[in-house]
C-alpha cells in the first residue's frame, strides 16, 4: 500500500464568513468593557422589570468573584474590555420576513434560513447579534398551545411568572465565572412552551448570528416541555471571522417534563474568533427523554459540554456528537450527567477529529448518585487523528455511588486504519474513495440523527475532500 | 513532622471539573508518623547483583539525573494539552506516580535507599524478596532503586504486612531504570492491619526494548495511595500493570498510573480489576499519554470494578492524552455489581448469593494473586484473601 498521505480539507467555513458593515446610524453598539454602569445600561435597554436588573447587578458582583477554570483551554485571548456586551438593530422584531430590515435580511437569506422555514420548520427565530430579528411560528403549531417566542416578549408577557420561577434556576450564576456573565449581560433568545400532551410535529429552529467585530453574543433560550410533549427544536449559530476576538456566552435551560421529549440539535459553526462559552442543561421529570445531537465546527476556543440532570424515575438521556478541530482551534467538548432517579439511564456517544495542529479535547462526567438505584450509563468515545501535529484528549470522569448500577466505559484513539482501506480497494474502491468513506463513516452516527436537510448542510460543512496525493 | 503541612498526591496529569475532587489527592500530614526507617528482611540475594545501602535518596536517585535528558527527550514537537500538570513535578529525578511531594517527604527525613544494580547480561532467576513486617503503632518510610542494565533480567518481589488490627504508617518509594533489553518483574504486596496507613510511590523508565512488569495486590490498610509513572523512553519498550485491590470497612485507596510513550512501537498494557466493599472508597486514575514521536504505539488500561454495598464509592478517570496520528489507544471500564446471570447460573448450581459473592471475589483477585512468581508469597496472598472473604 501507499505510504502517501491523503489530504482532509479542512472545514470551508466561507459560506458562513462574509461581512456585513454595522453603521451607526442603523446600530447601537454598548461601550466596550464590563462595568454596573454597562450592566444597568443593557437593564435599560431591554426595559427589565426590577427583579431582573438586581440579578444583574448580583450576577455581575459573582462575575468578578469567580475564577477562571484552570482545567480548560487558554482563554487569555479574551479580553472583556475590548468587548460589546450588547449591539442591536435600532429597527424592531419583526414577525414578517418582509419587513426585517434589508441587510439583515439579506444576512439570512443566504445562510438560507427563511428557505429552511418554507420547508422543514415549524418556525424561526433569528437572533442578529443581541437581539431577535424575526420570530415566527407557524398558525397551525400556535394553535395547539405551542408558545414560541423571544425571552424580553415572553417576560412582559402571561408567562411572566413561569420564566421567573425558571430562569436560571438550572444554571445558577454561582456555577462558573461565564454562567455568572451571562446572568449579568444576557439579552436576546428564545422562549418556548409546549403545553401537556402536544407533540410538534416538525422542528423549531433558532438562528443566531453574531455579525458585530469585537461583541459577545449571550443569548438566553428556554424552554419547557411540560408532561407528555414532545418538540425538537434546533439551534444554528455562525459568525464571520475578524481579527479580534468575540464572545459567545450563552445559556439554555431545559425542562423536560414527565413523560415528555425534547430532542435538542446544535449545529455550530462559529468563526475561528470565536471563544464559545456556552453553558446548556436540562433536567428530565419521570418517564421523560431528553436527546442531544450536537455539531462543534467552528469557535478558536470552546468549553461546552451540555449537562442533563436525569431526577425523575425511568428519565434517559442521549448524547450524540462530533467535534471537528481544525488548524488554530481549541475544542473543548462532551457531556456531563447526573443520576438521581431510579431506573434512569444515559448514553453518551461522541466522535472527534483532529487535524492541521487543531487541539480536540472530550472532557465528560458521570455521576451516579445513591439514589439512583438501578441506573445504567453508558459512554464511548472515537477519537481520529489525521495528522501528528494535533491532539486528540480524552478525559471522561465517573462518580458512582450505588453498587445497584451498571457503567461502561470505552475510549478508542487511532488514524485511519490500513486495514479498512484495504478491505474497500480489494472491493475496487480508489485508495481516496476508500479513506473519504471512511472519515464520512466515522461522522455518520451524528448526521444520520438531524433532519435531512441539516445532515447534508454538516456534510457540506465537514466537507471532508480528500484530494489528491500530499 | 509537621501537622499542618498536606501533601498533594496522584495528581491527574491533566485537570478537569473540580467538583469532581479527582484532580489530586491530599496525604494528610496527620497520618504520617515516623519513629524509623524501614529494616526489611531480605531474601538472600544473588551474588551477580551489586547492592549499595544506606544511599541517600538523592544520591540513589542520579542514575535518573544522568539520564533525564534522555528519559524526557521527545522526538516529535512537544505538545500541551488543556489543564496540563506535567510542570508540577518536572524537579523529580524520575518523575512518579505519587508526585514530587514524596520524593521531599523522602528528603526532609534522610531516608536511605538500596540501589540494586544488576549488570549486564546477567539474568537472575531467584528473585529478590524484600518483606516488611511490620508492628503495631511503627511508623516507617523506605525507598530502593533497581537498575538494570544491557540485556539483564530482575525479579524484585515486596511484601508489607502486620497484625490483621494493627495501627502504624509505611510509605515507599521505588524507582526501576530497565536499560536497552533489560527486563525488571516488580512484585508489589500490601496486606496491612486495618489500621494501617500506606503509600506505595513508584516510577520507572525502559530504554529500547526495555520492560518492567508490575503486579500489584493493594488488599490492606485503613488509607493506602498508589502511584506509577512508566517512561517509555525508547522504542519498543514495554509496560505491563496487573493490579487487583479490595477495599472493605471505611478504608480508601487512591490510584494514579500513568504510561507516558515517548519512544516509537512502545507498548502498554494495565489491568485493574478490583472489589469494593462495606463504606469503601476508591479512586482510580490511569493514563495513557501519546507524545509526539511515539508512532506505533499501542496503549490499552481497563477497569474492571465490582461494588458490593450501597455505601461504596467509586470514581474512575481513564485519560487518553494523544499527540500522534499512528497510535493504538483505548481503555474501557466496567463498573457495576455481580451480574444477575452469573448469580443465576450459581444459584442453578446450589450456590446462594453470599456464597457465589465470596467466589468471584476469589476469583477476581487471585487471578492477580497467580501472577506473584514466589510460591511462598503467593500463598500467603491466598490465604490472605481467603481469611478476608
Amino acid at each position: 500500500m501507499s505510504d502517501n498521505k491523503q489530504v482532509v480539507a479542512d472545514i470551508d467555513h466561507s459560506m458562513y464568513d462574509f461581512k456585513d458593515v454595522e453603521n451607526e446610524r442603523d446600530f447601537y453598539r454598548l461601550q466596550e468593557g464590563l462595568t454596573e454602569e454597562t450592566v444597568l445600561k443593557v437593564s435599560e435597554e431591554k426595559n427589565d422589570p426590577e427583579w431582573m436588573r438586581d440579578f444583574r447587578l448580583k450576577c455581575l458582583k459573582l462575575y468578578n468573584d469567580i475564577k477562571i477554570p484552570d482545567w480548560g483551554p487558554s482563554i487569555e485571548g479574551l479580553d472583556m474590555d475590548k468587548i460589546s456586551s450588547y449591539v442591536r438593530h435600532k429597527s424592531d422584531m419583526k414577525g414578517s420576513w418582509e419587513e426585517v430590515p434589508e441587510d439583515i435580511k439579506n444576512t439570512f437569506e443566504r445562510l438560507g434560513i427563511p428557505q429552511a422555514e418554507r420547508e422543514s420548520l415549524a418556525g424561526v427565530g433569528a437572533q442578529y447579534d443581541s437581539e431577535l430579528v424575526y420570530h415566527n411560528v407557524k398558525d397551525e403549531v400556535a394553535a395547539q398551545g405551542v408558545i414560541y417566542t423571544d425571552l424580553e416578549s415572553a417576560l412582559r408577557s402571561e408567562y411572566a411568572d413561569m420564566i421567573k420561577e425558571h430562569f436560571m434556576k438550572l444554571v445558577p450564576p454561582t456555577d462558573h465565572k461565564f454562567a455568572a456573565l451571562h446572568g449579568a449581560v444576557w439579552s436576546g433568545g428564545s422562549f418556548v412552551y409546549v403545553p401537556k400532551g402536544v407533540k410538534v410535529e416538525i422542528p423549531l429552529q433558532s438562528y443566531f448570528r453574531l455579525n458585530a467585530a469585537g461583541a459577545g453574543q449571550f443569548e438566553h433560550t428556554l424552554i419547557i416541555v411540560d408532561e407528555g410533549a414532545d418538540l425538537h427544536f434546533i439551534e444554528g449559530c455562525s459568525a464571520p471571522k475578524y481579527n479580534v476576538a468575540n464572545l459567545h456566552a450563552g445559556c439554555v435551560e431545559l425542562f423536560v417534563g414527565k413523560n415528555a421529549r425534547l430532542r435538542y440539535s446544535t449545529i455550530e459553526n462559529w468563526s475561528k474568533n470565536m471563544y464559545n462559552l456556552n453553558t446548556k442543561r436540562a433536567i428530565v421529570e419521570e418517564n421523560g427523554r431528553m436527546e442531544w445531537v450536537s455539531g462543534s465546527f467552528g469557535s478558536h476556543t470552546s468549553y461546552l459540554y451540555p449537562m442533563t440532570i436525569l431526577k425523575g424515575d425511568n428519565s434517559q438521556m442521549e448524547f450524540t456528537g462530533i467535534t471537528f478541530a481544525g488548524k488554530g482551534q481549541n475544542l473543548d467538548t462532551g457531556a456531563k450527567v447526573v443520576h438521581q432517579g431510579k431506573h434512569t439511564s444515559s448514553v453518551i456517544s461522541t466522535k472527534s477529529i483532529s487535524k492541521d495542529g487543531g487541539i480536540g479535547t472530550y472532557r465528560s462526567s458521570v455521576v451516579i448518585q445513591k439514589s439512583a438505584k438501578k441506573a445504567k450509563a453508558s459512554v464511548s468515545c472515537d477519537s481520529l487523528m489525521l495528522d501528528s501535529i494535533s491532539r486528540a484528549d480524552t478525559i471522561p470522569g465517573m462518580d458512582i455511588r450505588t453498587n445497584d448500577a451498571d457503567v461502561g466505559h470505552e475510549a478508542k484513539i487511532g488514524r485511519i486504519s490500513d486495514e479498512a482501506v484495504f478491505y474497500l480497494m480489494s472491493r475496487g474502491i480508489s485508495e481516496e474513495d476508500a479513506k473519504a468513506m471512511i472519515v464520512s463513516g466515522f461522522a455518520n452516527p451524528v448526521s444520520k440523527e438531524l433532519p435531512l436537510e441539516y445532515a447534508v448542510e454538516m456534510n457540506n460543512l465537514i466537507k471532508l475532500e480528500m484530494s489528491g496525493n500530499m | 513532622m509537621n501537622k499542618d503541612i498536606n501533601m498533594k498526591v496522584n495528581v491527574l496529569p491533566v485537570l478537569t471539573y473540580n467538583f469532581l475532587h479527582v484532580n489530586d489527592s491530599t496525604l494528610n500530614a496527620g497520618d504520617i508518623t515516623i519513629d524509623s526507617l524501614s529494616t526489611p528482611v531480605e531474601s538472600v540475594i544473588s551474588d551477580e547483583i551489586e547492592v549499595k545501602r544506606d544511599v541517600t535518596f538523592e544520591e540513589a536517585g542520579e542514575i535518573f539525573r544522568a539520564n533525564k535528558e534522555k528519559i524526557l527527550k521527545t522526538t516529535g514537537v512537544p505538545g500541551i494539552p488543556n489543564g496540563d500538570m506535567s510542570y508540577r513535578d518536572e524537579k523529580q529525578a524520575l518523575r512518579t506516580g505519587m508526585g514530587i511531594d514524596i520524593d521531599e517527604l523522602m528528603i526532609a527525613t534522610n531516608v536511605k535507599a538500596v540501589v540494586y544494580t544488576v549488570p549486564e547480561n546477567v539474568k537472575t532467576d531467584k528473585p529478590i524478596v524484600i518483606r516488611y513486617d511490620l508492628a503495631n503503632g511503627q511508623g516507617s518510610l523506605s525507598s530502593q532503586v533497581v537498575h538494570a542494565r544491557k540485556n539483564s533480567e530482575v525479579t524484585v518481589i515486596m511484601e508489607y504486612s502486620s497484625e490483621k488490627d494493627a495501627t502504624g504508617f509505611h510509605g515507599v518509594s521505588t524507582r526501576l531504570l530497565a536499560e536497552e533489553g533489560a527486563r525488571i518483574t516488580l512484585v508489589k504486596v500490601q496486606l496491612l492491619g486495618n489500621g494501617f496507613v500506606h503509600f506505595d510511590d513508584i516510577g520507572g523508565a525502559c530504554f529500547e526494548k526495555g520492560q518492567i512488569d508490575l503486579v500489584s495486590l493493594e488488599l490492606g490498610a485503613k488509607k493506602s495511595w498508589t502511584g506509577c509513572y512508566t517512561n517509555l523512553v525508547e522504542k519498543e519498550s514495554v509496560f505491563n500493570s496487573n493490579m487487583g485491590y479490595l477495599c472493605r470497612d471505611d478504608h480508601s485507596l487512591d490510584i494514579n498510573y500513568v504510561s507516558d510513550h515517548r519512544g516509537k512501537k512502545t507498548e502498554a498494557l494495565m489491568q485493574f480489576k478490583g472489589v469494593l466493599m462495606d463504606n469503601a472508597s476508591k479512586t482510580f486514575r490511569g493514563t495513557i499519554d501519546f507524545k509526539n514521536g511515539s508512532s506505533g504505539s499501542v496503549g490499552d488500561e481497563q477497569e474492571d470494578a465490582l461494588l458490593l454495598s450501597e455505601d461504596v464509592v467509586n470514581k474512575t478517570m481513564p485519560v487518553i492524552l494523544c499527540q500522534e496520528e499512528d497510535v493504538d489507544g483505548r481503555h474501557g471500564a466496567t463498573i457495576g455489581q455481580l451480574g444477575e446471570d452469573i448469580l443465576f447460573y450459581m444459584q442453578t448450581r446450589g450456590i446462594d448469593e453470599e456464597e457465589a459473592k465470596r467466589i468471584i471475589i476469589k476469583a477476581r483477585l487471585e487471578s492477580v494473586a497467580r501472577m506473584i512468581p514466589d510460591p511462598e508469597i503467593m500463598q500467603k496472598v491466598l490465604y490472605y484473601i481467603q481469611g478476608i472473604v
